[in-house]
C-alpha cells in the first residue's frame, strides 16, 4: 500500500467522509419523510458523488470494502495496513 | 461565543450537605426540543461543513461546548 499518507490521500478521505456524512443525513432524515421528492433527488445525486469518489479512491489506494463491495487490484490487498484507524 | 442553547437553575444547598455545593447547574436545549416535525427543504451546510458541524440543518445545530470551563450566573 504505497503513496499513502500523502496529500491527495487524506483529501480524497475528508471528500468521502463528507459525502457519507452528508448521506447518512439525509438517508435518516428521508426515513421519516419518504415523499420529500426534494431530499430524495440530492440522495440519489449525492450516492452518485459517493460513487466516483470512492471509485477515484480504490483505484489509487485499494478496496475500501470486501466481500464484493470493492472492486481488488492485483495483489489481493484489502487486509494489508494501514487499517481506518491507523490511518 | 455565546451560547443560547445554554440554561442555568440554582440546586437547593442544605446545611448538612456531605460535600461541597454546586450552587450554580447548566443544561442544553438544542433546536430539536422544539421543532416537533422537521420541516421539509430547510437551509442545508456544505458537505465539510456539515461534517465540522455534526449536522446537514444550521436549524438543528447545537454547540454543546464543555462545560470544564467556569460557570458564569447566566441565570
Amino acid at each position: 500500500m504505497s503513496a499513502v499518507l500523502n496529500e491527495d490521500y487524506y483529501k480524497l478521505l475528508h471528500e468521502l467522509q463528507a459525502i457519507d456524512f452528508v448521506l447518512v443525513e439525509l438517508n435518516l432524515y428521508l426515513d421519516t419523510h419518504p415523499n420529500d421528492s426534494n431530499a430524495i433527488q440530492q440522495y440519489n445525486h449525492c450516492a452518485e458523488i459517493r460513487h466516483q469518489i470512492a471509485y477515484q479512491y480504490e483505484t489509487k489506494y485499494g478496496p475500501l470494502k470486501h466481500f464484493g463491495q470493492s472492486l481488488s487490484g492485483v495483489p489481493w490487498s484489502w487486509n494489508e495496513a494501514p487499517w481506518p484507524w491507523q490511518v | 461565543m455565546e451560547n443560547n442553547q445554554i440554561r442555568y437553575y440554582k440546586p437547593f444547598v442544605g446545611p448538612f450537605d456531605p460535600c461541597p455545593p454546586i450552587r450554580l447547574k447548566s443544561f442544553s436545549t438544542p433546536p430539536q426540543l422544539f421543532i416537533p416535525f422537521q420541516p421539509p427543504n430547510l437551509p442545508q451546510f456544505s458537505p465539510y461543513e456539515a461534517l465540522k458541524y455534526g449536522t446537514l440543518w444550521p436549524a438543528l445545530f447545537s454547540p454543546y461546548d464543555s462545560k470544564n470551563t467556569k460557570l458564569e450566573a447566566g441565570d
